[in-house]
């Protein structure tokens, strides 16, 4: 029998991999989050607040 | 990030890379490697005392290089892990010069020059790529001079400006001002140390270095090796010390930038380089406007645009509350070219589509609202799952599966897919999400009735 495995790997540690790992560790999904630099977080941790409504991005 | 950090489910693998990618949707077998950071995860505390002792100084990726950082550093302060990274193109020791006070300041004893990559093999049923995208380099349009003219900024470099936790610390100085501080502060430096040396002539010779200049000018001592050396040194001394004195006079007129440009669609709805609209730059203009403007009350900014795309919910009445309420103006028209007018202030050339005139204005600031283009490393990412990618480079998806991608049990979400703004980003992450658990579930399912 294949062994099949009920992991998910998720590739970029943005705001989009960050809330996908997220959910479906909510989920009691075991997720693996691969990000190429040395703290997740991306652009949008770059960002000083965002729209459209000034909160804080971080 | 720090729900990431800490949730039981998630296994985080920062500073790593996928290798390679065998198998099928249910049934990927992958390999990661994780790069050496000279540093051990388990032992790091993220005290940051070795980034304190660290003497060499490198420009920060994080700040756009706006700032500096030391070759052992955190990627940013709240970074998630804490684990701090030596950088080996810049770190003495590893360049095989004598430091190491990383490691002999380091009480958790993490430092560990010999730390080598791991590779690590992973098992899963499904994958989701949220890889992100790059911000499109204005210097490929020549006549916006973003490299020439220090003034020039993209949005993500005002970004960190506005930051509180940024390189001014959310003072907007203009780059040009900040430009010669650190030449001031440099000079500074040099001349401390130029100082040292003619105090050890002064001393050798128990005599004022001007004075011996004087004697020396006067043609004496002209064959003494060591005091030619002596004068040479107190030449180039004295050349700093005057150039020092005229810089110094400059800051009398450093100014906080007041008066800001914003130019939409750079490089993006451009047929000379991406013709799509990247979507979020026109909001993210009006809120850096908004925010300048919180933080210093006069500031005045043009918005220069074809059309503002306020598309989504409450972006609009955002719009509308920048021009009421921040002195945002929005001005219709394609900007032509920025030339560099009085005391490095960008002076911008565009055409008023509204009264039909050319018209030139002088702004302390301007910021290029650059577009969203594919990251670089996503054609190997591509080869490496085997997925295609449409005609710019960005993950190819169907309309009507947009987190789909031509390889079943691989998804996708956020700007790997497409250009779009936060909430888009999270709606499409959590849509990858419940897709990549209805594949787990069915593995589940499988592994259940097989049993």
């Amino acid at each position: 029998m294949m062994t099949k495995t009920n992991d998910v790997l998720i590739v970029g540690g943005g705001i989009a991999g960050i809330q996908a790992s997220l959910d479906l560790a909510e989920m009691g999904i075991r997720v693996h989050l691969v990000e190429k630099l040395p703290s997740i977080g991306g652009k949008m941790a770059q960002l000083d607040k965002t729209f459209p409504t000034n909160d804080c991005a971080i | 990030m720090l729900d990431v950090g800490r949730h039981p489910n998630i296994s985080l693998l920062a500073y790593s890379e996928v290798e390679s990618v065998k198998g099928r949707a249910g049934d990927f077998k992958v390999t990661v490697r994780r790069k050496r950071r000279y540093v051990e995860e388990d032992r790091c505390t993220g005290c940051g005392a070795c980034t304190e002792k660290c003497p060499t100084i490198v420009p920060d990726a994080f700040n756009q290089g706006l700032g500096n950082r030391k070759a052992i550093y955190s990627y940013f302060a709240q970074g998630i892990p804490s684990t701090h990274t030596i950088d080996p193109d810049f770190c003495r020791q590893i360049k095989g010069k004598k430091c190491g006070i990383c490691e002999k300041t380091c009480q958790a004893k993490a430092i560990n020059f010999d730390q080598k990559d791991r590779i690590i093999e992973l098992n899963v049923g499904a994958v989701i790529l949220a890889a992100g995208y790059d911000v499109f380099d204005p210097s490929m349009i020549p006549e916006f001079r973003y490299a020439q003219i220090t003034n020039v900024v993209t949005a993500l470099e005002f970004e960190r400006l506005l930051s509180a936790s940024g390189p001014t610390a959310g003072h907007l100085d203009r780059p040009s001002d900040r430009a010669v501080a650190a030449e001031i502060e440099r000079m500074e430096k040099e001349i401390t140390k130029s100082q040292r040396m003619l105090e050890k002539f002064e001393k050798k010779y128990e005599e004022a270095s001007a004075q011996f200049y004087d004697n020396f000018q006067k043609s004496r001592f002209q064959d003494d090796e060591d005091r030619l050396k002596w004068a040479e040194k107190y030449a180039s001394h004295r050349a700093i010390v005057d150039s020092l004195d005229a810089l110094k006079e400059k800051t009398a007129s450093f100014t906080v930038a007041k008066r800001l440009a914003f130019i939409q669609c750079v490089g993006s709805r451009d047929f000379r380089f991406y013709p799509f609209c990247s979507g979020y730059c026109c909001m993210h203009s009006i809120k850096e406007a908004i925010i300048a403007q919180e933080h210093e009350p006069e500031t005045t900014s043009t918005i220069f645009g074809m059309d503002i795309r306020a598309v989504g919910k409450g972006f609009e009445e955002y719009k509308v509350r920048g021009g009421n309420h921040s002195n945002i103006s929005y001005v219709r028209g394609r900007v032509s070219e920025i030339m560099e007018g009085a005391d490095h202030n960008p002076v911008v050339i565009y055409e008023d589509t509204r009264e039909r005139q050319v018209k030139n204005e002088a702004f302390d600031m301007v910021i290029l609202a650059t577009a969203c283009v594919p990251t670089k490393g996503i054609v190997d990412l591509a080869n490496i799952f085997g997925i295609e990618l449409d005609a710019y480079n960005f993950i190819k998806t169907d309309p009507l599966s947009p987190v789909d991608t031509t390889v079943p049990g691989i998804f996708v979400c956020g700007c790997a897919q497409s250009p779009m703004d936060v909430p888009e980003s999270v709606a499409q992450a959590s849509s990858a999400a419940e897709r990549a658990a209805e594949i787990v579930a069915q593995a589940d399912v499988e592994e259940a009735v097989a049993l």
